[in-house]
């Protein structure tokens, strides 16, 4: 007989805010423990949550992009949920009314193209962290990471491979990131997937027995959990054995699964409304307004740079991996006109900078209309291109307005005053007398080390091409 | 209220009663039940369910962070704290 496999994949993202769900606590990853926290986060009796509405709009965000249909009365209900890493021993999310509901993904694997519906998408907060101390043999609870706030993204079980599931994660984190939904980091655990998976015969219409892997944090892991948990099931239901459904957790070392619990099912939760959290009306101008800020789909401007700007398929790929690039690269060509250039300086010399401060493309935070300012100094050759690089770094520091204030400020601005230039050449062929002769002789290198020595006096700032012409003329007349 | 769902309450709720608190609240369940018995008498159809006493919608902040309370402050009153960290039993899956 043969078996297919139904997969649907529960996404957790970390949302990008500045603060907590519920509370004005920083959602910053990392710090020491127990500095983000304050009573509501850390359950104290009383203290009442109020919405955070950037989550909201990162929720409709994230609809929108996976073409959802927002819920426009959306509530929030208590989850039963007894670790002490939610100390108010329920988990704040969303049941009865989520936020968005009857989503679509399109993915492309080797098969072809498919859609994978999403079920929906909730709002709802993390749980802290829980070290065990083996000395005093007790629990040590962090609420840094209580309450910052989730999406949850909940796929139809539309999913049948590894290569599947795969292809439909990199949309999301591609769509996601695009957005600035969240920086979906697995290395950070601001996105974590939970794999649901059952085996059933080719043609059955009833689902088989599903286990459930939690909390996998990379792609890798993924991919190996899934083809063995296949493996897993299609052997117990070739051999006639009967599965239960369970929690797994996936240890990608030994590359096996383990079984955890039984699963709970949706009535142990014993979900109800938290009367603490007013309902949340989004009316048309809401609605709207969020609309307007999405971003073109990666693939739209990929297309937009090729045929309209006349970029190179790599130069293209290279700006759409990154939202942040696309931004600056757009700012920065409306102001220099020139496409190929803005795509060059951000993708050799922007991402040499972010490499250097071991930064990623998304955190390329310079301001696009000074990178254009820059790159027109450039190419009117008011700044010599050594110096523009300077400059450049210069902005990953500070914000510079007016670039060429900036320059001339600093001294970067070529100068056009020939008999300046005129007297340092002169300088250089009275104390370089070897140099001359060796160029009168016909040894063109003798030229660039007198060139050299006196762009260095001039500081870079001389036009190439002037400082040439001078330097034969003067020579020729010594 | 059968033993049984009792039973799976309290492993849900991670509680373990003694058989006089078991009695107990089986007394309870039951004079619970036959209260909710009459409730269910009344007429509903029709009635939208309510959740929210008071009528009022979109209680929400802007996404400003702050720090109102240092850990200290916050752990003074802890039961057990260790190292910036709130101490607990140790945890059993």
């Amino acid at each position: 007989m043969k078996y297919e496999t139904v997969i649907g994949l529960e996404v957790h993202v970390e949302l990008a805010t500045k603060s907590k769900i519920f509370c004005s606590c920083s959602a910053e990853f990392g710090g020491e423990q127990n500095d983000h926290v304050c009573p509501a986060c850390a359950g104290m009796p009383g203290m009442l949550p109020i919405v955070n509405k950037k989550v909201v709009d990162l929720g409709m965000t994230a609809g929108m992009m996976l073409n959802c249909d927002i819920n426009r009365v959306t509530t929030f209900d208590k989850k039963s949920y007894y670790y002490p890493d939610l100390p108010n021993a329920y988990q704040t999310t969303q049941w009865f009314a989520p936020i968005c509901v009857n989503g679509r993904v399109d993915i492309e694997t080797s098969n072809g193209p498919k859609s994978i519906r999403i079920k929906q998408i909730h709002m709802e907060e993390d749980a802290g962290k829980l070290v065990h101390d083996d000395w005093t043999d007790t629990t040590l609870v962090d609420f840094n990471r209580t309450s910052v706030p989730l999406i949850e993204i909940v796929s139809q079980p539309d999913i049948s491979s590894a290569e599947e599931a795969i292809a439909y994660l990199e949309r999301l984190r591609d769509l996601l990131r695009f957005a600035k939904v969240s920086d979906c980091r697995w290395e950070q655990g601001s996105m974590r997937c939970d794999v649901n998976l059952s085996v059933r015969p080719v043609g059955s219409d009833k689902l088989g027995v599903r286990s459930e892997m939690k909390n996998m944090n990379s792609l890798s892991a993924i991919s190996r959990a899934i083809k063995y948990e296949i493996a897993r099931h299609t052997k117990a239901v070739e051999n006639g054995e009967t599965l239960i459904q369970d929690t797994r957790r996936w240890d990608d070392n030994e590359g096996k699964s383990y079984a955890m619990r039984s699963k709970e099912t949706a009535g142990d939760y014993r979900y109800f409304p938290d009367p603490n959290i007013m309902p949340v009306v989004i009316d048309d101008e809401w609605f709207d307004g969020i609309k307007a800020t999405l971003p073109e789909l990666p693939e739209v401007k990929r297309a937009k740079y090729i045929d309209e700007l006349g970029l190179s398929e790599y130069d293209a790929d290279q700006l759409v991996s990154s939202r942040a690039l696309c931004d600056v690269f757009e700012d920065a060509v409306a102001v220099c006109g020139s496409a190929k250039e803005a795509a060059n300086w951000i993708i050799t010399d922007c991402m040499q900078v972010l490499n250097k401060k071991k930064m990623t493309a998304d955190m390329l935070d310079i301001n696009g209309t000074s990178l254009g300012q820059l790159i027109k100094l450039v190419s009117e050759d008011k700044v010599s291109r050594g110096n523009a690089k300077r400059i450049l770094a210069a902005m990953f520091e500070n914000h510079i307005a007016d670039v060429e204030a900036y320059a001339k400020e600093f001294g970067f601005i070529v100068s056009n005053d020939t008999s300046a230039i005129e007297a340092i050449v002169k300088e250089a062929i009275a104390s370089d007398p070897k140099s001359v002769a060796d160029f009168k002789a016909g040894k063109e290198k003798a030229l660039m080390a007198l060139f050299g020595k006196c762009m260095k006096q001039l500081k870079g700032n001389a036009n190439p091409q002037v400082l040439r012409e001078i330097l034969i003329a003067e020579i020729n007349k010594a | 209220m059968d033993i049984k769902t009792l039973e799976r309450l309290q492993k849900l709720n991670q509680l373990k009663l003694t058989e006089e608190e078991t009695e107990k609240l089986m007394a309870f369940f039951e004079t619970a039940g036959k209260d909710a018995e009459i409730l269910d008498t009344v007429n509903t159809e029709n009635v939208e369910r309510m959740v929210y006493v008071m009528p009022m919608t979109n209680i929400i902040r802007e996404d400003i962070a702050k720090k109102l309370f240092t850990r200290d402050q916050l752990q003074e009153q802890a039961p057990e704290a260790m190292d910036g960290y709130w101490q607990v039993p140790r945890l059993v899956d």
